[in-house]
């Protein structure tokens, strides 16, 4: 079964003074169980607005959505859903320990469920020097922590995070990086959206790109950046002026680093042949590197295509 | 139960804004306003005390129910607490109707303190508070859950300020609605007769719930009038509720 389907959802925000807002235009997803699926677009792309009628907070203009199988409109598939918005906010005059027994309640959980729940999350993260003090004064990565404690209340077998690393800064990204992928070794279900794209890479078994409402990417991260090598680094050093120029024409850039010359080929044959040639040469060779393209490279790249002067 | 629980967690918030704050103005309004109109009317000291605590119930309950009630939900949207708990296994009707009765029940408690604070000074005074004093602050307190009705229907759509504009002039105009009725004859057969006397009937009619002139003349007040208060009270704040909860339904957040 899928954890999330999406057929076909379609958002228009109704606008009086100005035209309408077409949010989302015809998204159409499945993730399957235990997938870890990264959602990715530009600010106003449609990540959050999708994220938001997965999650019962927004209605979708057409087109419909599932968790489990059960449309999204029926809350109680929201009993296998665990939610962590963008910037999460609780009640202010709530503490960690009291916000873990609110949802925890809503959830439908015995009083010793509710406690099982306040020891464990309390110490996956790191709540207990905390757990009596309001949360008015907590910073960011305090707050994203209860929030991702907030969304792991009853132990639901889906997450649903949005932004989960914005605005937090180094460590604070790792725990939640560490706790998500310790989430996915649990077999957890999880959609997220991201900016950063290491992250996504790291953790994400399948992607989406997001633009302007539309989808313009799906696969897996290898297939999207493709397997083979875009290129081959070659690195030597000692080479004379006359080798040098022999190896300029056959590479697609080439820079000098003080006492060595870089080189990036095309193809695997292209550096094969330039490697020989700088052995018989006399100079030696440093290193050999096939070159993979980056996420980042791979998504600045088809966010370029989607703009309409690109396209143009 | 659901609806239980944000209920609670509406008391425990306003508890915590220190919303009861507004006991202790009560208190201080109450014995210097009833003393004040206390010297220039001798020998009305206990009608005076009965009366004045009784419009101050209305009056504080009032503020309470307009300020708390038409940010209920507006301020759960705009500091988007929402978020994480529409998207738990919950209806939107059990989260609207849990915001209202949590407001209920500290109107309910703020009630009982203001008539024990004003029995108790009535008796220091040498009065005895009877059954029509008790009972008119019971409708007082019906009365009171209109007004949250109405402040938790503007709050679903309109920003705290102006919820609290449109349900002030409510609660003013409720306790005038007879003016709808009681036109000069000129207005016979006129189209803004029939408009007005349409409005008397849409318009909540809370001079229904105000019993104070008896109270505070130890007049007794029939069951069946106190029923009828209650139950018209009842049955219109559950009409509000419902346009409330079918406003909110279809909402995006």
């Amino acid at each position: 079964m899928h954890a999330i389907t999406a057929r076909g959802l379609t958002k228009v925000y109704k606008n009086v003074a100005k035209a309408d807002k077409r949010s989302l235009d015809d998204l159409s997803i499945s993730i399957r169980e235990g997938e870890v699926f990264g959602f990715l677009g530009h600010n106003g792309a449609g990540k959050t607005t999708t994220i938001k009628i997965l999650c019962g907070l927004a209605r979708a203009t057409s087109g419909e959505a599932s968790l489990f199988g059960t449309d999204v409109r029926d809350p109680a598939c929201r009993a296998k859903l665990g939610y962590l918005p963008e910037q999460p906010y609780f009640y202010e005059y709530l503490t960690p320990r009291e916000t873990i027994e609110f949802y925890g309640r809503l959830r439908g959980r015995t009083p010793e469920q509710r406690t099982a729940d306040w020891e464990r999350l309390s110490l996956l993260l790191d709540l207990r020097d905390i757990a009596d003090q309001r949360i008015k004064s907590f910073s960011k990565g305090m707050r994203q922590r209860i929030g991702f404690a907030v969304a792991l209340v009853g132990d639901p077998p889906l997450l649903i995070l949005d932004e989960p690393m914005s605005g937090l800064d180094p460590v604070g990204r790792r725990n939640i990086r560490q706790l998500m992928l310790r989430c996915r070794d649990e077999g957890k279900t999880l959609f997220f959206s991201s900016h950063v794209l290491g992250d996504v890479e790291q953790i994400c078994d399948r992607v989406s790109i997001l633009s302007r409402g539309k989808l313009i990417r799906e696969g897996r991260i290898g297939q999207l950046l493709g397997e083979e090598p875009h290129g081959v680094e070659v690195t030597a050093a000692g080479l004379g002026e006359a080798d040098r120029a022999a190896l300029v024409p056959a590479a697609r850039e080439h820079r000098r680093l003080e006492e060595q010359d870089l080189f990036v080929f095309d193809s695997a044959q292209a550096a094969q042949e330039a490697a020989q040639a700088i052995i018989a040469a006399g100079a030696r060779l440093e290193s050999v590197t096939p070159l993979k393209q980056s996420l980042e490279e791979f998504f600045m790249k088809e966010h370029g295509a989607s703009k309409p002067e690109a396209q143009a | 139960m659901r609806t239980w629980i944000i209920a609670q967690n509406t008391f425990r918030e306003s508890v915590r804004d220190k919303v009861l704050y507004v006991l202790l103005l009560f208190a201080i309004a109450s014995v210097l306003g009833s003393k004040a109109i206390g010297w220039i009317s001798i020998g009305q000291d206990i009608k005076i005390v009965k009366d004045f605590t009784l419009a101050s119930m209305s009056v504080f309950g009032a503020l309470i129910a307009i300020f708390v009630g038409t940010s209920l939900l507006y301020k759960e949207i705009d500091k988007r607490t929402l978020y994480t708990i529409l998207s738990q296994p919950m209806r939107r009707w059990e989260f609207v109707l849990g915001k209202f009765l949590g407001l209920a029940l500290l109107l309910g408690l703020v009630v009982l303190a203001m008539t024990a604070l004003s029995a108790l000074y009535l008796l220091v005074l040498g009065g005895t508070p009877d059954a029509t004093y008790f009972l008119a602050a019971l409708l007082i307190y019906f009365k009171l859950l209109l007004v949250t009705a109405f402040a938790v229907l503007l709050s679903s759509a309109a920003s705290p300020i102006l919820g609290a504009i449109v349900v002030f002039a409510l609660y003013v105009f409720g306790h005038a609605t007879g003016v709808f009725l009681d036109l000069p004859a000129q207005f016979d057969g006129t189209f803004s007769k029939t408009l007005l006397e349409g409005l008397y009937y849409v318009f909540p009619n809370l001079s229904n719930f105000d019993i104070r002139a008896e109270a505070a003349n130890g007049v007794a007040i029939s069951p069946g009038y106190v029923l009828f208060a209650m139950a018209y009270g009842t049955l219109y704040s559950a009409a509000v509720l419902i346009a409330a909860v079918w406003a909110f339904e279809g909402k995006d957040v």
